[in-house]
């Protein structure tokens, strides 16, 4: 049974991860996790502090467990790029700064770095209202390539044909028929009913507004990134699918950490830097769960959360694992769920690095919509 | 002329309103930004959040642009506290008959305006609700509760349920955290909403600024109706208050204590986790609804305990509108293009 551990200043509590429900605790490695939390107060998703926040927590937590494996994810610059307005010297240093910060963390851990970046950000040159169909358009706030149209009609599917700033309109069968060809294994946790009629694809530069969308305007989108940077001194490879098992082939004689560093392109990243393939044919992974579940999973992961689903139509009675967002399962075939050393996790995603890695304790902001709640650990296990 | 919706009546001979929503044209008023919606987006009602009301159930929440008030706390200040004029690029043009139709595809059961004040966006309202109403589509709102009574006239007609900011109890700390010279419309607009519509209250409470006022605010509302659900809200430092301290739980918690002997539905919560979201039975004391918090926005039903809005214990009934609804009652995928 996994515990989390909610600090939300000056007060933590401790629940049941899967039901939510309130416990007390005995277990040594919770109140390890909740002196850490205590030590760490998160400043905020889009203050500069964010990403060293990344970085201390994780050394911290390194020192009180030991563990071999390590998965971080620096993420205040993908939220500030994403949501307001630099000048270009002034960006240029956020997203440098970012890689600092990795490399600072490198630095003072001495763990051996397997280091992606989610692909560069580009200006947003307009958005695609998509209100006004008879059926129902839905998309999300942290997605702009994206939609799903729900139940189109005949009007709709003209209008959508219309559109210059739309690159290709999808049947559910055609999506799904393109990722089972590339990944024979692929899984589809989902309720396929609910996922969309057809999916819609942006043109580079161009974002959907529609139900689901962000009442704040993004600046900045993240461009097609179907080739990610990745650095590492371990070897190169050639798709996000095999970084799961490079890393593996190395842990038993190394302590490994896998840093993700959102919105970073080629450019920011060291000379020895390598690309590696991000997703299938036209469909490139955006920075979110199936960008960090491929990482980790070493599959294809599109349909683990679906883009366009009707998320709202799912059973709110039975609902499990509510400080996981959208995820109602712990996700199989992780980076670390069966790996027998001992890891953790820190970063500032919020409600996800404890579901997406399999670590053993995870430490992460507690952020909605960029309103700062506080933080969460979560300690899955403890009997390492 | 002057603005009629809220107690700023502005002179429109100004330019627009102090929200920019309105201006003069011909000798009345013209709303500026009609069907103009920030969002349409389904939500448990518990977030927005209703605790006493359609239990269970899922809300279309919209919102438009633009607020009477400039509180320095604001959590939607970035659409709020805008010039309307300068974020219609980012609204969606959407006719009241549309607007209803969506809901109806997204599976609500009822529409619920919270983003921004009502009060600026009140005859776009006004066309919702005949739609509304046509469609068994109760509607519900969260307000400043600083209208002109004629305003508050129409929003009673508009919304059955209606959520008031009773920010604090004094001039002073309205003057000072809000930008309004009196509180006196606010307490007149609670009681002429308790009249008619039904009514829950929220307080957000700032450490050593409000927090002497809670049992000042406590006892007006009990005066009222001691039925009224009261939620104390911690501040989440948004805005321009980003720097402040967080409230302390524990002692803004003890700070309620004297309270709940006033008012058996108070609530403590905007963080995630609470404790103090659950309903008791006013007459023993037993859970009878039960809720899961994951602080602003976030709120949700987690077991309803009183079928029939009655405890199972002792027969007390439970203040409610509406009684316990199926978040999929309403869902669908089969819909007319229009209403």
């Amino acid at each position: 049974m996994s515990q989390a551990i909610i600090d939300a200043r000056e007060w933590q509590n401790t629940f049941d991860l899967e039901t939510g429900q309130p416990q007390t605790s005995e277990s040594p490695a919770a109140d390890m996790a909740a002196r850490v939390l205590s030590r760490h107060p998160y400043p905020g998703d889009v203050d500069e502090q964010a990403n060293q926040w990344v970085t201390r927590t994780a050394l911290d937590l390194i020192e009180q467990y030991d563990p071999d494996l390590v998965c971080l994810s620096y993420v205040q610059q993908f939220f500030a790029d994403r949501h307001f307005t630099y000048a270009r010297k002034e960006r240029e240093r956020l997203f440098a700064s970012a890689m600092e910060e990795a490399e600072r963390f490198i630095e003072k851990s001495g763990f051996t770095p397997v280091i992606v970046g989610t692909g560069d950000m580009i200006p947003l040159k307009g958005e695609m209202d998509l209100s006004g169909l008879d059926g129902l358009a839905v998309s999300s706030n942290w997605s702009a390539r994206y939609c799903g149209i729900h139940a189109p009609s005949r009007h709709d599917m003209a209008f959508l044909d219309s559109l210059d700033t739309l690159e290709r309109i999808v049947s559910r069968d055609q999506w799904i028929q393109m990722f089972a060809t590339a990944q024979h294994d692929l899984e589809i946790h989902q309720d396929t009913n609910l996922m969309p009629d057809f999916l819609l694809a942006a043109r580079q530069g161009h974002a959907f507004k529609t139900m689901g969308t962000t009442l704040r305007k993004p600046v900045h989108i993240p461009a097609k990134n179907f080739l990610v940077p990745v650095f590492s001194p371990l070897g190169r490879v050639d798709d996000l699918r095999d970084i799961k098992p490079l890393i593996r082939s190395y842990l038993p004689d190394h302590k490994i950490a896998l840093i993700l560093v959102e919105g970073v392109g080629e450019r920011f990243f060291p000379a020895s830097r390598f690309m590696c393939q991000n997703g299938v044919d036209w469909f490139c992974n955006e920075p979110g769960d199936a960008f960090y579940l491929t990482v980790s999973t070493g599959k294809h992961q599109p349909f683990a959360y679906p883009a366009g689903y009707r998320f709202f139509d799912k059973d709110a009675d039975a609902i499990k694992f509510p400080f996981s967002g959208y995820m109602d399962t712990i996700p199989e075939h992780t980076l670390a769920q069966d790996f027998p050393g001992k890891s953790i996790a820190v970063g500032n995603r919020s409600m996800f690095m404890h579901m997406v890695f399999g670590v053993d304790i995870s430490i992460e902001c507690f952020a909605r919509n960029l309103f700062n709640q506080g933080c969460m650990a979560v300690v899955h296990r403890e009997d390492k | 002329m002057k603005c009629h919706f809220c107690e700023r009546r502005c002179d429109l001979a100004d330019g627009r309103s102090f929200c920019g929503n309105f201006a003069e044209e011909n000798g009345k008023i013209k709303e500026c930004w009609p069907d103009q919606w920030c969002t349409y987006s389904p939500s448990r009602i518990e977030s927005v959040p209703f605790y006493h009301a359609y239990p269970g159930s899922r809300s279309m929440i919209i919102g438009t642009a633009g607020c009477n008030f400039r509180c320095r706390y604001c959590s939607n200040g970035f659409i709020a506290c805008k010039d309307p004029a300068q974020l219609q690029d980012v609204m969606y043009t959407i006719a009241p008959e549309k607007l209803v139709a969506m809901a109806k595809k997204m599976g609500c059961h009822n529409i619920v305006f919270n983003v921004n004040e009502p009060a600026v966006s009140l005859p776009s309202l006004q066309r919702v609700k005949k739609y509304a109403e046509k469609q068994d589509i109760p509607m519900g709102c969260l307000t400043n509760g600083y209208t002109t009574p004629e305003a508050t006239q129409m929003m009673a007609e508009i919304f059955s349920f209606v959520h008031i900011g009773l920010k604090g109890f004094s001039d002073a700390f309205y003057k000072e955290f809000v930008g309004i010279p009196h509180i006196a419309p606010i307490l007149r607009n609670i009681e002429t909403f308790s009249r008619t519509c039904h009514v829950e209250i929220a307080s957000p409470v700032i450490e050593d600024v409000n927090d002497h006022e809670l049992f000042d605010i406590a006892r007006f509302i009990h005066d009222i109706r001691q039925d009224i659900p009261w939620h104390v809200f911690r501040l989440l430092p948004e805005h321009n208050m980003k720097q402040s301290v967080y409230p302390n739980i524990d002692r803004m918690n003890q700070a309620l204590e004297t309270s709940r002997s006033l008012l058996p539905y108070i609530y403590f919560h905007n963080f995630v986790g609470s404790r103090w979201v659950n309903t008791l039975c006013p007459g023993c004391g037993e859970v009878v609804i039960k809720r899961f918090s994951l602080g602003c926005s976030g709120d949700r039903l987690d077991a309803f305990l009183a079928p029939d809005n009655t405890c199972t214990c002792c027969g007390t009934a439970i203040s409610m509108l509406g009684t316990r609804v199926g978040w999929n009652d309403k869902q669908t995928t089969v819909w007319e293009s229009e209403i």
